[in-house]
C-alpha cells in the first residue's frame, strides 16, 4: 500500500511539472504548424532538422511545434478542430481544401490583415498564388506546386517490347501487354492507381475530353455524365476488370513497394516519388513521360499546397513563419526532396535546375485544377463510391455517373 | 444504526461524490447530450447555432442505404463472432478441465491474444491477410488448396471475414477462462449420476454441463454482444471501410460521418439507435435465458 | 478394465494434441510479428515469402530506428502516465463507491448501483461525439491529462461492480466491532474495508491498465501533437503514411509496446483469473 502511495505521489509530481513547464516558458511564443509531410519522409527530415532550427535561430522568442498528420486526416482534423478552438496557427493545406476552409470562416484574409502582403506575394508565382484567391481576397501563400506524370519501369517495358505510350489507345494496349505473370508466377499489373478519388481519376477524364462540371462550377449534369467522361470511366474500369490496373484495394501492394519490386510497370505520380524511390528502392531503373494524350489532350491534375493562417493564430509570429517557409532559402531546401518551389528566386537556383523538374513543370502548363468549390471533399467522396460501383461491375459507368451528376448538382447549388 | 449520525452520513456522501461526479460528468451527461444532439441540426458550418430539427436526423439515418449496409455488417459480425468465440472458448475450457499437466501454461498462452492491443493485432492480421501475404502463399503454393491469391481485404464479405477471424482469435481466451471457472464449479456427483444412467460424453455435456453453466453463458452472451457492436479499431485498421464503406460497421460509419463530414446530428442519431437496440437485445437475451429456467 | 484405461489415455492424447494445435494458432501471428520486426524493410516483399527471415538477414535496425529516431520514449511515457493515473484514480473512486454501495444498502444505493450497471450496455465509442464536444468545452482537447477523466469514467462501472462483490463478503462482525469502538465511516473504509478488498482492487486495476494502455479511438480523436500521442496512436501513425508502410518499424514498435503488457499478465496471472471469474460466475 505504501509503495503504491509513493508511486502515486511521484506520478502526480511528474504531471504537475509537465503542466508547469510551458507556463514558465511564457516568454517565448509557440506556433503550431500542421502539415502532411509524412513522418518518415525526406521532407519531414528537412523540416525538422534544417528549416525549423534555422527559423528559430533567426527569430528568437518563437518556437515552432510541427505536427505531422496523414493527408486525409489533416483535412478532418482541421474541420473538427475548428469547432473545438483547437486549430493550429498555420497549416500546409492541399489547394483543393481552401474553398471549404474559407467558407467555414476560419482563414485569415492575408491581403487585408498584413501590410506587407504584396511584397511577400510578389516573390511567388502568380499562377500559384491564384490558388489562394477566393472571392477577391488572398487566404494563403502558395507553398509548392506539382502535377503527376507517368513513371515506368524501363526493364519491364523492354521485356514486354512495349514503347512508352503517348496516346490513350497505346496506353490501353501497353497495360494489357504488361499485365500477367512474372518469372516467379506472381501477378504483375501494367498500371497502379492507389485510390479512386478525383486526384486519381481526373487526369483520365480530362485527357479523354470529359469534364466534371461546367465552367462556372454550378452544375454537373451533362459534364460528369457526358459521353467523353463515361468513356474514360469505362476504359479505366475495363482495365481494372481485366487485371491491368490495381492498387486502390486495401489488400494491394502499396504503390512504391509494388513499383520498386517490379509488380507494377507504370504509375502516375508526382515529383516527390523520385526521392522516395531513391531511398527505398535505389536499384529500380525507371523513366518518366507525360500522361498519354486522348481526345482532350495530355492533361494531368494540378496539385500543390498552400500555407494558410487560421484566425485564432498568433498572427505576427505565424506571418513570420509563413514568410520563412515561402522564402528562397526554405523553398530551395525543400526542392532537394521533391517539392517544386513557387518562389521565383528559388526556381532560378542551381539546386532546382539540377533537380530536373522540367517534365513536371511542363505537365503543370496543361494541368487542370480539381473543382475549386467548398463542397469538393463531399463530391470527392461521392466520386469514390461511384467509381467503386463501376470497377466492381455493380453499376455501368453510365448509371453510376448519372447518379453522381444528380448528387453533385445538389451539392453545387 | 450507524447511518443515523450526521457526520457519518456526510462521510458516506463524501465517499460517493468523487465517483459520482466523474461518472455523471463524463458518462451520464454525454448520454443525455447524445439524445439531445440527435434532435438538432448540427454540421461543421452550424456548430455554434444548433437549431432543433426533430426527427430529421433519424429520418436521414433510416433513409440512408449505407446505414443499412453497415447495420447488416455489424449484425453479421456479432452473429458470427459471438457464438464462434463462445463455442471455441468452451471447447478449450472442456479440454483444459480434463487434463492435469500444463493446464496453467496452456491457459496463459491461450489468453495472450486477449491482452494484445487491438491496434497491434489488427495490423498483424492485415499483414498476414494482404493479397501478397504469407497466408495466401501458404494456401496456394504450399497447401495447394487455392488456385491463386485470395483478395481477402478487397471485398465486403472477405474483408469482414478477416475482422471476424481476428475477433474470434482475440476473444477465445476470455471465454476459455470464464467457462473454465464455471466448469470447475459443476458438482462432480451430477456427472457420476449421469454416468450411472448410461449417458455418453455428448449427453453428459447437453444434460449436465450446459444447464449448470447457464448463468455464465448468459453473462458471456450479453458482454460479447456489446463487444460485437463495439467493433471499431479492427475495421479501421484492416480495411478502413474499403471498398466504398462496404466493410464499415455501425461505429466506424458513425465516426466517419461525425469526424470526416461533420454530420454530428446524424452521428448522434445513429449512436442512439444503436444504444437502444443493444438495450432491447440485452433484455431479450436475459428473458430467453430466464424463461428456460422455469 | 484395460480397455477403459487405454480409452482414457487415448482421450488425454487427443486433448493434448488439440490444445497444442490451439497454441500454434494463438501464437503464430505473434511469432510472425516478431520475425517481421527482425528483418530489413526491403525484404518485406521478397519471394517466396518466409515465415522466418534468413539467419544472415536478421537485423535489429528497426529497433535501432524506433529507439533512436522516433519519439518512442515520449509515447511510452505518455502511455504510462495515462494508464497509471487511470488505475490510481479508478481504484480510489471505485473502491469508495463500492464500499458505500456494498455496505450501506438502501433503496437509494440499490437504485444507483442498478443505474451504473445499466450504462455498461452502451458501448463506449457510441458516446464519442458528445464526449468530444464536452472535452472541447472543458479545454481538454490535445492534452494528455484530458484523457484520464474519460478513461476513469469508462472503467468506473466495471470497477465498482467487481469491488462491490468483494466488499459485500467482508463479515459484518468486523465492522460492527469498529462501530462500537466509535470509528467513523472513513476510518472503517480506510482501515478495514480497503485492506480487505485489496485483492479485488488489484485485479480490477490490471484490467483498467489494459483498457487505458491500448485505448485507440478516443486518444486518436483528441490528441494532435506527436509528443502527446500514446503508443497505440503512435503505432497507427507509422502505418500507411504515403504509399508505403514500413512494416518493420510498425512491428518493432508493437513488440516493444507488448512487452510490458505480457510481463504484467504473466506475473499477475492469478489476479487476472480471479477478476474475470468473480464477475461471471455470479452472472
Amino acid at each position: 500500500m505504501r509503495t503504491l502511495t509513493r508511486i502515486l505521489a511521484v506520478m502526480l509530481a511528474c504531471m504537475m511539472l509537465t503542466a508547469i513547464c510551458p507556463a514558465m516558458a511564457e516568454e517565448t511564443v509557440t506556433i503550431n504548424f500542421w502539415h502532411h509531410y509524412s513522418a518518415q519522409s525526406a521532407e519531414n527530415e528537412t523540416l525538422m532538422n534544417v528549416l525549423i532550427p534555422a527559423f528559430e535561430a533567426e527569430n528568437p522568442g518563437i518556437k515552432v511545434n510541427a505536427v505531422s498528420h496523414e493527408w486525409a486526416e489533416l483535412h478532418d482534423k482541421v474541420l473538427v478542430s475548428a469547432n473545438s478552438n483547437a486549430l493550429p496557427d498555420v497549416a500546409r493545406c492541399d489547394i483543393a481544401w481552401l474553398p471549404e476552409f474559407q467558407k467555414m470562416g476560419i482563414l485569415v484574409a492575408l491581403d487585408e490583415e498584413m501590410a506587407d502582403f504584396t511584397d511577400v506575394s510578389g516573390q511567388l508565382l502568380d499562377s500559384a498564388m491564384s490558388t489562394a484567391v477566393i472571392g477577391g481576397h488572398y487566404y494563403a501563400l502558395a507553398l509548392n506546386t506539382n502535377s503527376k506524370i507517368v513513371f515506368y519501369n524501363t526493364a519491364m517495358l523492354e521485356a514486354a517490347d512495349v514503347k512508352v505510350p503517348t496516346t490513350m489507345d497505346e496506353w490501353v494496349e501497353a497495360i494489357k501487354k504488361l499485365s500477367g505473370e512474372n518469372a516467379n508466377g506472381q501477378q504483375v499489373w501494367g498500371w497502379n492507381e492507389p485510390a479512386l478519388a478525383g486526384w486519381n481519376i481526373c487526369p483520365f477524364i480530362w485527357s479523354f475530353g470529359g469534364s466534371l462540371t461546367n465552367e462556372d462550377q454550378t452544375a454537373a449534369t451533362g459534364y460528369i455524365n457526358s459521353p467523353a467522361t463515361v468513356k474514360a470511366i469505362e476504359t479505366f474500369a475495363e482495365l481494372v476488370k481485366a487485371g491491368g490496373i490495381t492498387g486502390f484495394n486495401a489488400g494491394d501492394i502499396p504503390m512504391t513497394d509494388g513499383f520498386g519490386t517490379g509488380r507494377y510497370a507504370m504509375m502516375l505520380e508526382g515529383p516527390w516519388k523520385s526521392a522516395e524511390l531513391a531511398g527505398a528502392y535505389p536499384d529500380v531503373a525507371y523513366g518518366t513521360a507525360p500522361i498519354p494524350a486522348g481526345e482532350g489532350g495530355s492533361i494531368s491534375v494540378l496539385g500543390g499546397e498552400d500555407i494558410a493562417m487560421f484566425n485564432s493564430a498568433n498572427k505576427e509570429a505565424a506571418w513570420k513563419f509563413m514568410q520563412f517557409m515561402t522564402s528562397e532559402y526554405a523553398e530551395t531546401e525543400m526542392a532537394k526532396c521533391g517539392q517544386i518551389p513557387v518562389n521565383k528566386a528559388a526556381l532560378e537556383s542551381e539546386t532546382v535546375k539540377a533537380a530536373d523538374y522540367a517534365p513536371f513543370i511542363e505537365a503543370i502548363q496543361t494541368a487542370k485544377a480539381r473543382p475549386t468549390v467548398a463542397a469538393w471533399s463531399e463530391m470527392d467522396n461521392d466520386l469514390q463510391v461511384a467509381m467503386n460501383a463501376v470497377v466492381t461491375g455493380e453499376k455501368t459507368a453510365q448509371e453510376a455517373m448519372d447518379e453522381l451528376a444528380a448528387a453533385w448538382d445538389l451539392l453545387l447549388k | 444504526m450507524i447511518t443515523k449520525s450526521r457526520i457519518n452520513r456526510a462521510q458516506i456522501m463524501g465517499l460517493l461524490l468523487p465517483g459520482l461526479l466523474i461518472f455523471g460528468m463524463f458518462t451520464v451527461y454525454p448520454i443525455i447530450r447524445l439524445f439531445w444532439m440527435s434532435l438538432c441540426d448540427m454540421s461543421f458550418s452550424s456548430m455554434l447555432i444548433q437549431p432543433f430539427a426533430g426527427i430529421m436526423n433519424y429520418q436521414e439515418v433510416f433513409n440512408d442505404s449505407t446505414f443499412w449496409t453497415v447495420f447488416v455488417n455489424s449484425i453479421v459480425y456479432t452473429l458470427v463472432t459471438v457464438p464462434g468465440q463462445m463455442a471455441l472458448g468452451l471447447f478449450i475450457a472442456i479440454l483444459l478441465n480434463g487434463i492435469k499437466r500444463f493446464s496453467v501454461t496452456f491457459r496463459v498462452i491461450n489468453y495472450l491474444p486477449v491482452v494484445t492491443s487491438w491496434v497491434i493485432a489488427s495490423l498483424v492480421f492485415r499483414y498476414i491477410f494482404n493479397t501478397e501475404g504469407l497466408l495466401n502463399y501458404f494456401l496456394w503454393k504450399i497447401l495447394d488448396v487455392t488456385s491463386g491469391n485470395i483478395r481477402w481485404l478487397n471485398t465486403r464479405w472477405s474483408g469482414l471475414s478477416v475482422a471476424m477471424i481476428l475477433g474470434i482469435w482475440k476473444g477465445i481466451g476470455w471465454n476459455m477462462v470464464i467457462f473454465l471457472a464455471a466448469l470447475q464449479q459443476v458438482p462432480q456427483d451430477l456427472y457420476e449420476a449421469a454416468e450411472i444412467d448410461g449417458c455418453g460424453a455428448w449427453k453428459k455435456f447437453v444434460n449436465v454441463t450446459l444447464p449448470a453453466i447457464r448463468g455464465t453463458i448468459l453473462f458471456a452472451l450479453i458482454e460479447l454482444t456489446i463487444g460485437g457492436f463495439n467493433v471499431f479499431t479492427s475495421i479501421k485498421m484492416i480495411t478502413g471501410g474499403k471498398p466504398a464503406h462496404q466493410t464499415d460497421t455501425l461505429l466506424t460509419w458513425m465516426y466517419y460521418k461525425a469526424f470526416s463530414t461533420g454530420k454530428f446530428g446524424y452521428a448522434a442519431a445513429l449512436s442512439f439507435v444503436m444504444a437502444l437496440s443493444l438495450g432491447l437485445l440485452a433484455i431479450v437475451q436475459f428473458r430467453m435465458m430466464r424463461n428456460k429456467d422455469a | 478394465m484395460k480397455s477403459k484405461n487405454a480409452a482414457k489415455i487415448r482421450a488425454a492424447v487427443v486433448r493434448y494434441l488439440l490444445l497444442a494445435l490451439g497454441t500454434v494458432i494463438f501464437t503464430l501471428p505473434m511469432i510472425y510479428m516478431i520475425s517481421t520486426s527482425l528483418r530489413p524493410n526491403g525484404a518485406l516483399y521478397e519471394y517466396p515469402p518466409r515465415f522466418f527471415p534468413k539467419w544472415e538477414a536478421l537485423t535489429l535496425e528497426n529497433y535501432d530506428y524506433i529507439l533512436h529516431q522516433s519519439k518512442f520514449y515520449l509515447n511510452f511515457l505518455n502511455s504510462v502516465i495515462a494508464s497509471v493515473s487511470t488505475i490510481a484514480l479508478a481504484a480510489a473512486v471505485g473502491s469508495a463507491m463500492a464500499f458505500v454501495l456494498g455496505k450501506f444498502k438502501s433503496k437509494g444505493t440499490n437504485l444507483l448501483f442498478a443505474f451504473i450497471i445499466i450504462t455498461m450496455i452502451i458501448p463506449g465509442t457510441t458516446m464519442i461525439v458528445p464526449q468530444f464536444e464536452l472535452a472541447t468545452k472543458l479545454g481538454m482537447v490535445n492534452k494528455l491529462w484530458g484523457l484520464i477523466p474519460f478513461y476513469v469514467a469508462w472503467v468506473i462501472p466495471f470497477s465498482t461492480f467487481m469491488i462491490k462483490g468483494f466488499m459485500e463478503n467482508i463479515p459484518g462482525e468486523i465492522m460492527e466491532a469498529a462501530w462500537i469502538d466509535g470509528a467513523d465511516v472513513w476510518t472503517v473504509y480506510a482501515k478495514i474495508a480497503l485492506p480487505l478488498a485489496s485483492p479485488a482492487i488489484a485485479s480490477v486495476s490490471i484490467f483498467n491498465f489494459l483498457t487505458a494502455w491500448e485505448e485507440y479511438p478516443w486518444a486518436n480523436t483528441v490528441i494532435n501533437d506527436n509528443s502527446k500521442r500514446t503508443l497505440p496512436i503512435a503505432i497507427a501513425g507509422f502505418f500507411g503514411q504515403h504509399q508505403f508502410t514500413q512494416w518493420g518499424y510498425v512491428f518493432a514498435m508493437s513488440v516493444l509496446t507488448l512487452i510490458p503488457v505480457v510481463l504484467i499478465f504473466i506475473l499477475c496471472q492469478k489476479f487476472f483469473v480471479q477478476g474475470l471469474t468473480a464477475g461471471s460466475v455470479k452472472g
